[in-house]
């Protein structure tokens, strides 16, 4: 932090806002020029105006633990929503909260968990989010499979744009078609068309029986036809996984619901099956789901893979004899996410395997590296100049002049 | 009176869709002058019936050119006066685009033309074991392609969630023509902005969508609808609050109110609910079949301890449908208490449910008009229905302001002034209430991204000050 940045800062947030760059501030924080932590919107407002005016580009973060994506040529500075993160607005009875974007997910989960509330996703370390950070991201984890998407339900949210400009976007119900839904690009855009400074989200009731229903094989692909099967019965599970890390190869169906219904969703996923699956309840059930969940979280590589569920087959395939590859795949989205062991050379596993998956995927997207790697982050899809066009031209509804990096990979 | 379309451009229009399928006689354009909401009429200049997106390109590439305005128009059961032919425009409908091109249930997934009705496609899925989830009450003549304008819901988004929920990717015709493709199920949903979210509810001022990947859900094994007949209305809300306390999520709550209840036994439409029930509640579970008597008995209870005085259960299809008959018969038994019925559409959150439909009756009384509710409780979506004669200008005067009272008063409590019939025109100069001028203008720069010009579906949705101002934010830059 150079003492002319700190000394012109100074004069728009207090000097307690103020932090130096780290690696505490995640992979971009060596190369910022300052850290700026607002702890309301004025601030937030305050800070963008002056890094417009200075050009310095501004890298919104929650923790920056999650920040992934192409780091900033050039001045920039992060600012992270940590010291915003009240609850403002809960209201068991209507199933929503409001909070400011820094509030921690394991912070929102205490505070639902006593009306057996929850918010239902299970992205890569999901409790060490903030909730702002989740929005950007926009990742929902397998959980989609029974509850949908994130995006369907952030029901509101407060952001600053690039030129400082508070919007008010959404509202606190679940069901609000009041004009244009200019919430849903912010939703996944990671910070580059506005500062979310405060999300209502829509919550759900805690299930009774929280089941996980485990399937162990040598292979990959010996359990492809399994899950497949799970994935086209007529029950609809909470999520559908696919693992293999250190070369252990599972099948994890969750199962929510009244014990009941538990027991007759296990009967109906075992006879799709075709063979018994090993249940595990309750906490057990939950640590082992988080576990998964997790799985190449610290990882140097973060390779993501996308095709229709049904040809799931042919990208499993690709990675079944690599073992040395971390693998969780989401089935009944059509998903593969590839991660190796600290230890294993990401470069060089990279090199492996971009190749034969862009060959059957729609979308290969590198989205961590180690440094140094010969590989560069992207995405393999190629978007019309139409659809970039448009993308552009939502860019400039938010963020006209570029004030907010872009890092998406 | 609308002005013919000029010469050269009706023979170019003829030239893409046929003579048959281009309507610019008068006589005939009187179909197509209103939406489900018939309080606003006005006659198109012409209505064009493309049958492909080359056609719909081509049509809208002829009409910008020539500066007219393009009004897409599905089955037009919209209730807000979004498929009005305002600014001299002319409706381009998509009724012969009804085709279901692909049913891919390896995948769960439907790629259907805009025209096709909503309950058909769930028609068509029902041999995979596969459903379209979003029911809107007029499922059985609406079309997908409103579904998408409008963002629709249904009794069973409270369990199920809206349209956006379910739409994977669409094929879009913009500005003069311009032919995109967005979205895609196999693909990483973050790659990109989310356009798709960003189309849909766009009520047709972004352009028209000419074929929609939707995800399919495979059916519930089981179903279980309660009815429970309550003496007030706050005790049915309370017995709403109390389901949803207890961690049961159905998928359909409704609530009826007394008058609405009067009106239906009094019609050919008569349900069996007694007339003299302050509400009537209809909870559905759908789900494992295992589960449901659980479930129910669990609702069951919330009910009776609520001050319910009687709860029917039904699990057989006819004796279910016996039960919501009050419910989907409502809007059609009113027709013969008053001439005019407006259907209002607002939500609040649903704790505030009790204390808003009081003061909703308060107004009724204030300004003298009958108002019944017919509601999906579960997500506070309240549709109070005014009724009153329109030749009555007098009442039709209380009428909008009494309509205006009820929006500003479900926005005071934290709600919003439309939960799915939409804006359209309707609703248009109420956007102030929940939205303030640097939001608007947003909107109306987003509009502008796609709609450079403005001339898809104008005068909807935005302020006509706001939308006077459009260039401010995006078309600029």
């Amino acid at each position: 932090m150079t003492e002319r940045v700190t000394t012109s800062l100074s004069d728009v947030v207090p000097e307690e806002a103020l932090s130096l760059p780290s690696t505490d501030w995640g992979r971009f924080g060596p190369g910022a020029n300052v850290v700026v932590c607002p702890s309301n919107v004025d601030e937030v407002a305050a800070t963008i105006r002056w890094a417009g005016a200075t050009g310095t580009r501004v890298v919104p973060i929650g923790t920056g633990r999650h920040t992934e994506g192409n780091e900033p040529s050039g001045d920039f500075l992060l600012l992270s929503t940590s010291r915003m993160a009240s609850v403002q607005i809960y209201e068991p009875g209507d199933l929503t909260l409001t909070a400011e974007a820094g509030l921690g997910i394991s912070a929102l989960s205490k505070v639902t968990a006593e009306n057996r509330q929850w918010l239902p996703f299970d992205p890569v370390d999901f409790p060490r989010r903030s909730l702002g950070g989740l929005g950007a991201a926009g990742q929902t984890g397998p959980l989609w499979t029974g509850y949908g998407e994130l995006k369907n339900h952030i029901l509101g949210m407060t952001v600053v744009c690039g030129d400082g400009r508070f919007l008010k976007l959404g509202g606190r119900v679940v069901k609000n078609v009041a004009g244009f839904d200019i919430l849903r690009p912010v939703v996944g855009s990671r910070g580059a068309l506005a500062v979310i400074t405060s999300l209502t989200v829509r919550l759900f009731p805690r299930p009774v029986v929280d089941r996980l229903l485990v399937l162990e094989a040598k292979s990959l692909v010996d359990l492809v036809g399994p899950a497949r099967a799970v994935a086209m019965a007529s029950v609809l599970p909470a999520s559908i996984v696919l693992v293999r890390e250190r070369n252990v190869c599972q099948l994890l169906v969750r199962l929510h619901g009244a014990a009941e219904t538990a027991d007759a969703d296990q009967r109906t996923v075992e006879a799709a099956a075709g063979v018994p699956f090993v249940a595990v309840d309750g906490g057990s059930a939950r640590v082992l789901a988080d576990s998964v969940r997790d799985i190449g979280g610290e990882s140097d590589l973060a390779l993501h893979a996308f095709v229709l569920p049904s040809r799931l087959r042919e990208l499993l395939a690709i990675v079944n004899d690599m073992v040395d590859l971390n693998v969780c795949a989401d089935v009944y989205r059509g998903s593969l996410r590839v991660s190796c062991a600290p230890e294993a050379d990401a470069d060089e596993i990279a090199t492996r395997v971009r190749h034969g998956m862009e060959r059957v995927a729609e979308d290969v997207v590198v989205e961590r590296l180690p440094r140094g790697s010969t590989h560069s982050l992207g995405t393999s899809r190629v978007r019309s100049d139409a659809v970039l066009e448009l993308e552009r031209g939502v860019k400039r509804v938010f963020d006209a002049g570029n004030v907010l990096w872009d890092g998406r990979p | 009176m609308s002005s013919p379309l000029p010469a050269a451009v009706v023979r170019s229009l003829r030239e893409i869709v046929g003579r048959g399928h281009l309507i610019t006689e008068p006589d005939r354009l009187v179909v197509y002058e209103s939406d489900g909401l018939t309080a606003y009429r006005v006659p198109p200049r012409a209505v064009v019936l493309p049958a492909s997106t080359e056609e719909v390109s081509r049509v809208v590439a002829v009409l910008h050119a020539a500066n007219i305005a393009v009004i897409p128009r599905g089955a037009g059961t919209g209730l807000s006066g979004g498929a009005l032919a305002t600014a001299e425009g002319v409706v381009v409908g998509t009724a012969r685009m009804n085709a279901i091109l692909e049913i891919d249930a390896s995948n769960r997934l439907a790629r259907v033309q805009p025209g096709v009705i909503n309950a058909r496609l769930t028609e068509a899925a029902k041999p995979h074991g596969l459903y379209y989830a979003p029911d809107p009450s007029s499922q059985s003549t609406c079309t997908l392609g409103g579904n998408v304008a409008e963002n629709s819901g249904g009794p069973h988004c409270l369990k199920y969630g809206v349209t956006s929920r379910y739409v994977t990717s669409l094929t879009v015709v913009l500005a003069h023509g311009r032919v995109v493709s967005l979205g895609g199920a196999g693909a990483d949903p973050n790659a990109s902005l989310d356009l798709v979210g960003l189309f849909v509810g766009s009520e047709g001022c972004f352009g028209i969508a000419t074929e929609i990947e939707v995800r399919l859900l495979p059916i519930a094994e089981g179903v279980r609808t309660l009815l429970g007949i309550f003496d007030t209305m706050e005790a049915a809300g309370r017995a709403v609050t109390s389901i949803m306390g207890i961690g049961l999520l159905p998928a359909a709550m409704e609530i009826v109110d007394n008058a609405t209840i009067r009106a239906v036994e009094a019609s050919v439409f008569a349900a069996g609910y007694p007339i003299d029930a302050g509400a009537a509640l209809i909870v559905e579970f759908d789900g494992t079949e295992a589960g449901l008597d659980a479930d129910a008995d669990r609702a069951e209870a919330c009910c009776v301890q609520e001050g319910a005085s009687a709860v029917q259960r039904a699990a057989e299809a006819d004796h279910r449908a016996a039960l919501w008959k009050g419910r989907k018969k409502a809007f059609g038994a009113m027709g013969r208490i008053a001439p005019d019925l407006l259907v209002q559409d607002a939500t609040v959150p649903r704790t505030r449910l009790p204390e808003v439909l009081v003061r909703i009756a308060e107004l009724g009384e204030r300004y003298d008009l009958k108002i019944a509710n017919v509601f999906h409780a579960g997500d506070g979506n309240l549709h109070p229905n005014i009724l009153f004669d329109r030749l009555d200008l007098d009442e039709l005067d209380r009428v909008e302001r009494a309509s205006k009272e009820i929006m500003a008063l479900c926005v005071e409590v934290g709600g919003t002034i439309t939960g799915e019939h939409g804006v359209g025109i309707d609703k248009r100069d109420y956007m102030p209430l929940v939205h303030g001028p640097e939001e608007l203008a947003a909107m109306a720069a987003a509009k502008a991204v796609f709609d450079p010009d403005g001339l898809f579906n104008p005068d909807k949705v935005l302020p006509l000050r706001t939308q006077g101002t459009e260039p401010a934010a995006g078309a600029e830059a």
